[in-house]
């Protein structure tokens, strides 16, 4: 009877630990991925989509695009977007700042579920939102996939992705129209890929080497006729792609804003960019992550933080072994703490220890760049899993806008932006 | 003694009312000017300001400026403003509309103190606001309650219009960055007794010649500038974009306020490439979006047909009016403050009134900025109940193409904070 209760008592365990393991393999396999705090999420978890930039709340690193689905584009109410902390901007093939991209312009978005739903700048929708039809709109318009790894405009994703526009035909009158065209691989594109028919019209800038041109421009010099069609061959160039209103039936068209003839124009206009990105993260310093903090006594501490990345090199090379540099807490919008007197004000000072790069590819977000900073004075924003933003010396010292830094940190709604700022519609 | 106290009753009651008149009149001359619905309010009574776009909500036609006052530049908190109906937006010397401005650019504003304060769409201040030292050194001037804007433009627009240029004096640089010396002067006949701003430009700078945009690493390779050092310019008249950018000295060394140079045209050619650029977007952004306009009078005829009078709105450009002309067919819609259309799933052609242009005239003698000067008489065989008198209109000429707008341009069950968007949207600093 003894022997026959152990067996029982066993038998119930087996199945119970059984019953316990098999619930958390269905856990782990259900549950949607979200990213984690100290880990840059692997981009291939992300949900692509695009749309077009209909508001920018640069200050709070969000805003609102209007996505592209299945249905009639123009009744797709704006859907409102995060950054992540590490998330990238790139505009003509640069890294940007929200700031700098034109309300309108077409950008591709690589996104994930809010790493934190409770302290979300945006509304948190249900992790199955992309999949329900909203009526005309058709499905995949809002996405709960609304913070964002990777936001780049057509030129930019184009030129990650190693492909270009080839322009199959123009059709043209009273200097617009619309131009049928296809994004293929540069090198070898077999001219198997879609055909997308875009308008343009007299705004549109067609950029060569240093000219800024307009189509008439082209007209005049005979490349393109004054009236009626024209085959274009498979001219390869890059397009800044926008939207505009569609006449009733046409459910999504895009239109071209900018087309890049040549590799000089559009390297002219990465340049460009590139130094306003470097300009403003000189001021407002090099974003981070805080992987561990070495305290010691009265107030030292060594911190080892991971350069966020998507920042042109030159900035980079500025954190080198021994260099003097300053660290300042931040939130999640990139937000300094601290501050009518400018960030420098609060934030601890001290000397760069090290500087390794980790091998091979870091991943999306990351620099790969891991720097040791040791300070006399740790301050409270400075924790493992906490962002921060680092000023090596030869930065200069400014004083930030009022939009750009946080009072005195009492009220929860500056740290934590509510998304009581969008509309419902 | 009955007389006496007559006398003094009498006395005593045209004393009150002297006062009383004295106090009315106090009162209206005291109030301060508003707009009022259906009259254009003279510019000469605007308030003039300038600063950096900080924010924009171009769906409503409002958003925020970091206003130059006497203090520290980067101390200002962004401050609200809402664009009239009628309200202008100028940029690169074109027609613009808000989306149009890239964000930083430095405005010019001419603004007006709420015309319905219980609507405004922006926070409404005291009335003598600009006059009041804002603190933290940040001095008067930066929240000024005149928020309602009806001229925005940004600095060669302010340049052109006013027949300025921008006199280069110095410039300094080292690494492709630096700073110009530089005085606003009229275009002809300045006297060179202009006062001088010192302007930073960087790497990032666009510079424009003719078709040409070049950079100052350009500029310096043709030793038009020099790599390093100074260089006096001799009063090189050009126009400038202007931005802001946090400089090393804000507050510490006392260099206030110190704007950016984001653009220099160095030509006439290359201003007016710009300006086209601009213009076409512009027209193309009208022609789907519609003309608005202000509703003068209505005359109902019987089961529904009416005739409209209505002024269009100033400030497009005159290929667009050209497209108004007698006997063409047309359609109105009711529109917002905001300019939103009125109603709409289906677009604004779905639910306005359709009918014909019967006739158009000019007013002569001075328009007043807001209006184009233009009255059409629409008739129509439907009235729809937002072309009402004072109500604010938008009428598409046949020959403008029939478009679906997007969501956030259209009103659709017409509750109040679509119809009057609240100020909760700008954060409180």
């Amino acid at each position: 009877m003894t022997e026959l209760k152990s067996t029982c008592w066993v038998a119930a365990i087996y199945i119970g630990v059984a019953l316990l393991v098999s619930s958390a393999n269905a856990e782990d396999k259900g549950e949607p991925f979200r990213p984690v705090v100290g880990k840059f999420p692997p981009l291939e978890e992300a949900l692509s989509y695009r749309g077009e930039l209909v508001f920018v709340d640069h200050a709070n690193r969000r805003g609102s695009i209007r996505v592209q689905g299945e249905g009639t584009y123009f009744r797709n109410a704006p859907h409102p977007f995060a950054m992540l902390p590490y998330g990238i901007v790139r505009f003509h093939g640069a890294p940007a700042d929200l700031r700098d991209i034109p309300l309108g312009t077409v950008l591709h978005f690589r996104a994930f579920l809010p790493p934190d739903p409770q302290t979300s700048a945006v509304p948190v929708l249900p992790v199955d939102s992309r999949k329900k039809n909203s009526g005309y709109s058709g499905a995949g318009i809002y996405p709960a996939e609304n913070h964002i790894l990777l936001l780049e405009d057509e030129p930019s994703y184009c030129q990650r992705t190693g492909q270009a526009w080839k322009l199959i035909g123009v059709d043209i009158k009273d200097n617009a129209g619309m131009i049928v065209a296809s994004r293929e691989t540069k090198a070898d594109g077999d001219g198997q890929a879609n055909e997308e028919s875009m308008t343009f019209d007299a705004a549109t800038r067609i950029w060569r080497g240093r000219e800024c041109l307009g189509v008439e421009d082209l007209i005049a010099e005979g490349i393109w006729p004054a009236i009626g069609k024209k085959t274009l061959e498979g001219q390869s160039v890059l397009l800044g792609i926008t939207w505009k209103p569609t006449p009733d039936g046409v459910f999504t068209r895009f239109h071209i804003s900018d087309i890049w003839l040549d590799k000089t124009a559009m390297q002219r206009a990465a340049r460009s960019q590139t130094e306003t990105h470097k300009t403003f993260i000189r001021g407002r310093w090099m974003p981070a992550w805080v992987d561990a903090v070495e305290y010691g006594k009265f107030g030292r501490a060594t911190v080892t933080a991971t350069l966020f990345g998507g920042m042109d090199d030159s900035l980079y090379a500025d954190f080198k072994k021994d260099v003097s540099a300053m660290m300042n807490g931040v939130e999640n919008t990139l937000k300094h703490t601290g501050g009518n007197y400018g960030p420098a004000h609060m934030a601890s000072r001290g000397s760069i220890l090290e500087v390794t790069k980790a091998d091979g590819e870091p991943p999306l977000g990351s620099s790969g760049i891991q720097i040791r900073l040791e300070t006399d004075l740790i301050i409270e924003g400075i924790r493992p899993g906490r962002v921060v933003r680092i000023r090596p010396a030869n930065w200069p010292q400014v004083n930030l806008p009022r939009e750009e830094f946080i009072g005195d940190g009492s009220d929860p709604e500056d740290r934590f932006p509510t998304p009581a700022i969008f509309p419902k519609y | 003694m009955t007389q006496l106290k007559s006398t003094c009753w009498v006395l005593a009651i045209y004393l009150g009312l002297i006062l009383l008149a004295n106090t009315v009149k106090a009162q209206g001359e005291d109030e301060p000017f508003r707009p009022e619905a259906g009259k254009f309010p003279p510019l000469e009574k605007a308030h003039s300001y300038r600063g950096e776009l900080v924010f924009v909500d171009h769906a409503n036609r409002r958003g925020s400026i970091r206003v130059e006052g006497t203090g520290k530049f980067y101390r200002n908190d962004p401050h609200p403003f809402a664009m009239l109906p009628y309200g202008i937006v100028r940029y690169h010397g074109a027609p613009a509309d808000l989306r149009d401005v890239p964000l930083g650019t430095v405005m010019h504003v001419q603004a007006f103190l709420p015309p319905e304060p219980k609507i405004s769409s922006v926070p409404v201040l005291p009335v003598n606001n600009k006059d009041k030292d804002a603190g933290h050194y940040r001095g008067t001037g930066i929240f000024p309650a005149e928020n309602h804007v009806q001229l925005l433009e940004d600095e060669p627009s302010f340049c052109l219009r006013e027949g300025m240029v921008w006199k280069l004096k110095e410039v300094e640089l080292q690494n492709n960055a630096g700073k110009i010396l530089a005085s606003r002067e009229p275009k002809a006949g300045g006297d060179g007794s202009f006062k001088e701003e010192g302007l930073t430009f960087d790497a990032a700078t666009r510079i424009w010649r003719g078709r040409e945009r070049i950079r100052v690493a350009d500029l310096v390779a043709e030793e038009a500038w020099p790599a390093s050092g100074k260089k006096q310019l001799g009063g090189q008249a050009v126009l400038l974009g202007i931005t802001w950018k946090p400089a090393p000295g804000d507050g510490l060394s006392g260099a206030f306020t110190q704007f950016h140079i984001s653009d220099i045209w160095l030509d006439d050619e290359s201003i007016e490439y710009a300006d086209q650029f601009q213009t076409e977007t512009h027209k193309s952004y009208i022609r789907s979006r519609w003309m608005p306009a202000w509703v003068d009078a209505v005359e109902y005829g019987k089961f529904g047909r009416a005739t409209v009078t209505a002024t269009l709105f100033g400030g497009m450009d005159s290929s667009l009016y050209k497209d108004f002309r007698k006997g063409v067919s047309a359609q109105m819609n009711g529109a917002e403050n905001t300019l939103k259309h009125a109603a709409g799933h289906y677009g604004p052609s779905h639910v306005s009134s359709s009918g014909k242009i019967l006739d158009i005239t000019r007013a002569t003698g001075d328009i007043p900025v807001g209006s184009s000067g233009l009255q059409i008489q629409f008739e129509t065989d439907l009235i729809i109940e937002g072309v009402r008198p004072g109500r604010v209109v938008r009428v598409r000429p046949e020959s403008w193409p029939k478009m679906q707008i997007p969501r956030e341009e259209y009103l659709f069950e017409n509750s109040p904070e679509d119809r009057f968007p609240t100020p909760d949207i700008f954060p409180k600093y």
